[in-house]
């Protein structure tokens, strides 16, 4: 180093760390390409090379042209594309509205009045350790093989998430922030409404991303155990055909359409919960 | 007087700026100062005017712009074993009880189990939490837990001991028997301490040297020697009043 | 009125009737419960009494279905999701300090791993059955594509956000790089970890669950699906209660090995 330390000017300093910045994004944009395509590249391989048996794996193109057909195909299980995954999304919607529209009203009563939340608690315990999956036997026999028996189990899987989430987020409205209702002189019910419901919106909103992915996540079991449609039916009918190609294909699609969702809810939650942004 | 007067660390044109959206923000600007051996040098400075951002390039947490540093003679860059740190928000892992993090240090250099013990040991003992070894960090107050991070600084048996604001999270009263504390401590195990602060009471009461700090960016404003004042200081004593209320003309509002 | 109550004010009064009626609600709604259960079993629609169920409890004790308790199908579930959660504990807690620690390896695996989480667990089952027929393998391996996401999840998030704090600690006393992964990021992240073996753990159950139910001849799923089969409903209920049971003490049991392990962490839990 030479004696004098060079004094950088501040467009150069700004410059400095701008590319700094600019070719780290780039160096990992390059990994992540890398990784995905190294992945693809290795089950192109391994598919077309026949160390796998194509039984077992059919290659990527093969499954991106199914994805095509399958749009106007019916064969192997009886139904097209578009159906399975409307079929899917109306189960699903079903479920989880239900959820949230009854799931997050009973925790923020629960969690607001003692009274209430001492009679609902028993029961809400009784029933929380029992998955939604073991409920599909007993729904069958109330409701039989349809979209009721699988927006019932769905339900399930979503309500409790939704409650316990909505629950805890009022149970943790800060003190100070209903003491200023109370000293406006507001009822305890204002205030709940006022105060205590949009404190908790961030916790019921993280309940809500939990609840929608265990909705897609139990919906799949729901229509391979007890459903003639969707698209977890679909890949269960490619299963018994040992059509591996229509197993792949119906695992991404489903892979898809829940990040698809997801994506939609963090967008609603950035609308409503606006203010939580700096 | 004046072989007891050996600069340890030396300041040479200590710059620091930062990138932010529009442009480039300056903390520190053109700082030059120097440090004597075994002295407790106090920096104070207004509000956010970059005194921590001082303190991180002196323990190496960052690095400067522009400027070098001097210890004992040699430049260094980055972290020294010779510099310790008592952070502000006192840093404790909660992981660990009070053996556990007053011997971390020791342990990352590689001393062995009982040997560390005993340093943290004499340590913890002189800071006076002996009986809460085995406490983890959320079991102790706050005064408690700045006393584990002082000792935590102290076993690495360093020569410069830095102390960035270690009392601004504490309250009024357990501050004022904290600065007493360290004096006592510093009493005891001698060593160069730059102690940081925004409290002019507080850097009268400690000081041998003051350095005065403006406000953003912070460039040395000017420098008191306290060295006149005999310690324990009385906080209510005439000429101690005095010189508070002179530093106190002196120093920038923060905004 | 008595000495005593007139010392009370009318605030009191109603605190004091108000504490008994929350003693009185949580009784008032298990019996409810207990009510609508007799309700639905005796209005014919094929739902089993208490006392059914009962029965059929005891007699899986004493007349085991395809040579097995209950208590044996509840261990055979257990050694599935047991076998699964070693590999997902070891693995994945190894894959999730690796790509929550090294950003160069998050960039490289990160989006792959994305790609795998975004599928449910449940998906794969038809695509290992189709690999690797219906055994014992197959159903372990459908548990752990069922249950690794969760714990990678939560250690990578745990490993990603260690406190600047901490890590300048290691910095101010020279940590090496190796020192600053296993003596600060690693025991700084330990709870989100145990957070991710507890939700891993639970997760597991489920997935077990579920592949049993699809196709396989022991444990408590199993035990379900016949129950469908023979319309044996009572059987169908007790499984549901074993499962019940069982998932509950499993989240017990996590939850103490977490305090056990990491004491400083005073979770305040409001559920």
């Amino acid at each position: 180093m030479n004696e004098t330390t060079n004094v950088l000017t501040n467009e150069q300093r700004v410059k400095l760390v701008q590319d700094q910045k600019r070719k780290l994004t780039y160096q990992s944009a390059m990994l992540s390409i890398a990784g995905i395509l190294g992945f693809l590249l290795l089950w192109e391989f391994l598919a077309i090379s026949g160390v796998i048996e194509g039984n077992k794996l059919s290659d990527v193109l093969q499954v991106f042209r199914l994805f095509i057909t399958k749009f106007v195909d019916k064969k192997p299980d009886g139904a097209i594309l578009p159906v399975h995954i409307w079929s899917s999304l109306e189960v699903a919607l079903c479920g989880f509205g239900l959820a949230v529209l009854i799931g997050i009203p009973l925790g923020w009563l629960m969690g607001w009045y003692r009274g209430f939340d001492s009679f609902m608690r028993p029961i809400f315990e009784i029933i929380r350790p029992i998955p939604p999956v073991s409920w599909i036997p007993l729904t069958i026999v109330w409701l039989g093989v349809g979209l009721q028996a699988k927006a019932f189990i769905v339900f399930f899987a979503a309500f409790v998430p939704c409650l316990i989430n909505s629950y805890t987020g009022i149970r943790q409205t800060k003190e100070v922030l209903k003491n200023v209702g109370k000293t406006c002189g507001a009822s305890y019910f204002t205030i709940f409404w006022k105060v205590g419901i949009p404190s908790s919106m961030t916790m019921t909103f993280a309940g809500i991303k939990v609840a929608i992915g265990n909705a897609w996540a139990t919906l799949v079991a729901a229509e391979m155990l007890a459903s003639s449609s969707g698209l977890g039916y679909m890949i269960l009918m490619g299963r018994s055909y040992g059509r591996v190609d229509l197993v792949i294909m119906g695992i991404l699609v489903i892979g898809i359409l829940g990040v698809v969702i997801s994506a939609l809810i963090n967008l609603l939650e950035n609308l409503v919960l606006g203010w939580k942004k700096l | 007087m004046d072989e007891k007067k050996k600069v340890i660390l030396r300041l040479e044109n200590i710059c620091q700026s930062y990138v932010v959206q529009n442009g480039v923000k300056d903390a520190v600007e053109n700082v030059s100062f120097e440090i004597y051996d075994n002295e407790f040098l106090v920096i104070l400075g207004p509000g956010h005017c970059g005194k921590t951002v001082l303190m991180n390039m002196i323990a190496g947490l960052e690095k400067p712009v522009g400027g070098r540093i001097f210890l004992d003679g040699e430049e260094i860059h980055g972290s020294d074993r010779r510099i310790g740190m008592v952070f502000q928000s006192m840093n404790l892992m909660p992981w660990r009880t009070v053996m556990g993090n007053v011997e971390f240090g020791l342990e990352l250099a590689g001393v062995k189990k009982a040997e560390r013990r005993a340093v943290a040991q004499k340590y913890i003992d002189l800071v006076g939490l002996q009986g809460f070894e085995n406490s983890y960090p959320h079991e102790l107050s706050g005064g408690m837990k700045q006393r584990v991070g002082i000792a935590r600084a102290y076993t690495n048996n360093p020569q410069i001991l830095l102390m960035d604001e270690p009392f601004g999270a504490l309250d009024a009263q357990t501050r004022y028997a904290m600065e007493e504390e360290v004096l006592r401590i510093w009493g005891q195990e001698k060593r160069t301490i730059i102690f940081v602060t925004n409290n002019i009471e507080e850097a009268v009461f400690l000081a041998d040297r003051i350095v005065l700090l403006s406000n953003c960016p912070a460039t040395v404003k000017q420098i008191y020697d306290l060295n006149g004042l005999p310690k324990p200081r009385n906080m209510t004593d005439p000429e101690f009043l005095r010189i508070r209320s002179e530093v106190s003309a002196n120093t920038d509002l923060a905004l | 009125m008595s000495k005593k109550q007139e010392m009370l004010s009318a605030a009191e009064i109603r605190e004091k009737r108000l504490s008994v009626l929350y003693k009185i609600l949580p009784v008032v709604s298990v019996l409810l419960l207990v009510a609508l259960w007799l309700a639905a079993s005796s209005s014919g629609t094929g739902f089993p009494s208490p006392a059914q169920v009962w029965d059929r409890t005891v007699q899986l004790f004493v007349k085991p279905v395809k040579k097995l308790t209950l208590i044996g199908h509840v261990l055979i579930s257990l050694r599935r999701i047991g076998l699964a959660l070693l590999f997902d504990w070891t693995f994945g807690i190894a894959f999730g300090v690796l790509i929550g620690w090294f950003p160069r390896a998050k960039a490289l695996l990160g989006p792959l791993f994305n790609a795998f989480r975004a599928i449910p667990p449940l998906a794969w089952i038809p695509l290992i059955t189709l690999w690797f027929g219906i055994g014992e393998f197959p159903k372990v391996l459908i548990v752990i594509f069922g249950s690794l996401a969760s714990i990678v999840v939560n250690v990578q998030a745990g490993m990603s956000n260690v406190e600047k704090m901490y890590l300048d600690v290691g910095t101010v006393f020279n940590a090496t790089p190796r020192q600053r992964l296993m003596k600060i990021a690693f025991p700084s992240a330990l709870d989100a970890i145990f957070a991710g073996v507890r939700t891993s753990t639970s997760a597991a159950w489920m997935v077990v669950l579920a592949a049993e139910m699809l196709g396989a001849n022991a444990g408590v799923g199993f035990l379900i699906s016949r129950g469908m089969d023979s319309l044996d409903m009572p059987l169908v209920l007790t499984g549901m209660v074993a499962i019940g049971i069982v998932g509950a003490i499993l989240a017990v049991v996590t939850q103490f090995a977490e305090r056990m392990i990491c004491p400083w962490t005073r979770r305040k839990k409001s559920y």
